[in-house]
């Protein structure tokens, strides 16, 4: 009798003991996610809502957004995706909260980590996303400038100003994150030199005659009194 | 007719809706009233400003002697001695047979404040006109070489006598000089606003003191208009307040060339944007308007041998092609596809046949207008991308003008403005006015 108590009912009261003292935990963790699911699919739906109605689907529409979208095999609209993105973000966090709330250390950790990298990861994001829009509107302006200037080779000089932002962004957003940060900054260094070096070449070589007739027109009152056109446009 | 100025420096705020220098508020007290103001905005003009400001001081003389007059100079700035060379101007009455001084011109010569710019410049005028009660203002151009003392008087009597409230100039050009005027600005104004005011961007006008206040209660001045768009707002601003407007005959107008480093496509920029940027808060008065009709034109008439001016046609089409060629995805955006596959049609014809004609032309502007009502892409952008279509433009009208008189070529403007006229349901009929 002594036998069976000591070899099976202690380490089952043991257990017991222990199940009963990790089961608020766990009916904790259960509740906080699934409010976090709950909350998560209101905000969703409430941030979709919200984005409809100031039009960020046009917005983007004209900013290329949607186009760009659309090229990478995405058909859902941009109020749509950021709606998905905040129910996935509240998800997230709710599940990390849940975990958080087990009280088991391993995942204390590693629910730590994961936190502290998650404002990282979003400013990343952030940053992505500005640098595209902002390299969109600077190479549109260049195109511009460069066409009313006649110059022949606008949309290289477009596409060079797009591509320089987007390295730009790039290298911000892989140092951000982290990621091989000394190799980015001299990756980016070397990538960027190379490019304006390259350029700079070319241009000298081939095109010293085009430099030093822009130069000449440009500085040189002579040239002002070559001007093809006398007209006054206003 | 004798002088008496006073040149204030170091701005300094005073209780009044336009700051004003202490000296300047000063130098108001002292002249008190006047009913005829004349202002010349100004920045770095010492060579031709001293020349202005006598056809100006011997206009007052000659023909409004009777008249209490100020003469103000409001300056941006300038650091070559332009102030100094108001100051010291003289004029030799006797050499002009002009005896009769009754009132001595009084001079304001006052630093602006506020954005740098042609419109803060006015705006300093306005407040002074405002203050001193002035019934009659002008403002003329500080680069001016061809202005003579007759350009006051047609500037001014207009408003004295006969009731009007705005006078715009009307200056002999050549038929290729203000191109933008003539394929934009002065037939999209005419047909928004039905008043065939042929140069509405003149820089040189009249005004009553009644619409001087109304210019001050716009809300205005920390935008485009404070600095270069100023004189199409002048222009639009009396025609859509319903003020009374006339034209006076002013002969040629001589400047001294602008600043080399100003392009064209932020020349557009300014005047385009300011147009385009009225369509909105005009929306109530033009969407109402049909046709056109004459405005009322002073002065005596003449035509003399206007300057020729080289015009390099091959190089515009060149760059019109090289839009078409690298722009085409942007007009696509801002103008639609249909637009842009009429402009294909002319990427490969000589250029001896090469035209836009005047119906594409307007719905080309007028594609434009709703695009920048729209935001469909950025207004900026927008209007510089339409330099090389306006180049195409000013090639067509070149082509098709080269030969003719002046005369004939005007009439080849006004058939133009007609097509602008005929076209403008379908500006109404896209415009949504309920996105102001």
């Amino acid at each position: 009798m002594d036998f069976i108590r000591t070899a099976l009912l202690a380490p089952l009261e043991q257990l017991g003991v222990q199940i009963v003292a990790v089961l608020p935990n766990i009916l904790a963790s259960i509740i906080i996610v699934g409010v976090g699911f709950v909350g998560a699919w209101g905000l969703g739906h409430l941030v979709e809502r919200v984005l409809r109605v100031v039009r960020l689907d046009q917005l983007c529409d004209r900013l290329g957004v949607n186009s760009v979208l659309g090229r990478g095999g995405v058909k859902a609209d941009p109020s749509y995706l950021v709606g998905r993105a905040a129910y996935w973000a509240v998800v997230l966090f709710a599940v990390i909260a849940g975990l958080g709330a087990l009280n088991l250390q391993p995942i204390n950790h590693f629910a730590q980590s994961l936190l502290a990298y998650i404002p990282h990861v979003l400013i990343a994001g952030i940053i992505l996303v500005a640098g595209y829009l902002l390299s969109n509107f600077v190479s549109q302006g260049v195109l511009i400038a460069a066409v009313n200037a006649g110059l022949p080779p606008a949309r290289l000089i477009a596409n060079l100003s797009r591509w320089g932002v987007q390295l730009f962004t790039l290298a911000m957003a892989l140092e951000e994150l982290g990621i091989a940060a000394s190799v980015v900054v001299v990756g980016f260094g070397i990538t960027f030199g190379g490019v304006v070096f390259a350029t700079c070449l070319a241009f000298g070589l081939g095109a010293k005659d085009i430099a030093k007739d822009y130069l000449e027109r440009t500085l040189s009152t002579r040239g002002r009194d070559q001007s093809p056109d006398d007209l006054h446009h206003l | 007719m004798g002088s008496d100025q006073v040149v204030s420096s170091h701005p300094q705020p005073v209780s009044s809706s336009v700051p004003l220098t202490a000296e300047t508020e000063a130098r108001l007290q002292s002249v008190n009233e006047a009913e005829i103001l004349v202002g010349i905005p100004s920045y770095n003009n010492v060579d031709t400003i001293g020349h202005v400001v006598r056809a100006v001081s011997a206009g007052l003389a000659k023909y409004f002697p009777g008249h209490r007059a100020v003469l103000v100079n409001s300056d941006g700035g300038s650091t070559d001695g332009t102030a100094e060379a108001v100051s010291q101007v003289v004029v030799d009455y006797g050499a002009l047979l002009i005896s009769d001084q009754q009132n001595p011109l009084q001079k304001i010569i006052t630093p602006y404040q506020g954005i740098p710019g042609k419109g803060s410049a006015f705006r300093t005028i306005f407040e002074i006109a405002r203050r001193v009660n002035a019934k009659a203002c002008a403002v003329v151009d500080s680069d001016l070489r061809s202005i003579t003392p007759e350009w006051i008087e047609l500037l001014l009597r207009p408003i004295l006598e006969e009731g009007y409230d705005y006078v715009a100039p009307y200056y002999l050009r050549h038929k290729y000089d203000g191109t933008i005027t003539n394929s934009v600005v002065y037939p999209l104004t005419r047909a928004l606003y039905g008043q065939r005011i042929r140069q509405p961007v003149g820089g040189d006008f009249g005004f009553s003191g009644r619409l001087t206040e109304h210019y001050l209660d716009q809300h205005v001045w920390g935008s485009d208009v404070a600095q270069f768009g100023v004189d199409i707002w002048m222009t639009t601003e009396a025609v859509a307040s319903g003020a009374r407007v006339c034209q006076s005959f002013l002969g040629a107008k001589i400047h001294n060339p602008k600043d080399p480093s100003s392009d064209l496509s932020a020349m557009l920029m300014q005047v385009l944007g300011a147009v385009f940027t009225l369509m909105e808060s005009h929306y109530g008065v033009w969407s109402n308007v049909q046709g056109s009709s004459a405005v009322k034109l002073y002065g005596f008439q003449y035509e003399v041998g206007v300057e020729p001016i080289n015009v390099n046609v091959e190089r515009m089409i060149a760059l019109f092609r090289q839009g078409l060629i690298d722009l085409e995805p942007i007009w696509e955006q801002a103008l639609g596809r249909d637009i842009v596959s009429q402009l294909n049609s002319l990427r490969s014809v000589s250029a001896s046949d090469f035209r836009i004609t005047d119906d594409l032309w307007v719905r080309v502007v007028y594609e434009a207008a709703l695009a920048y009502h729209d935001r469909r892409i950025p207004r900026e952008h927008l209007i510089k991308s339409l330099t090389p279509l306006y180049l195409g433009r000013t090639a067509t009208f070149v082509l098709e003008t080269q030969g003719l008189t002046t005369m004939e070529a005007e009439e080849r403007v006004e058939q133009l403005c007609r097509v602008f006229e005929l076209n403008k349901s379908y500006l109404i009929e896209r415009w949504k006015p309920e996105r102001q």
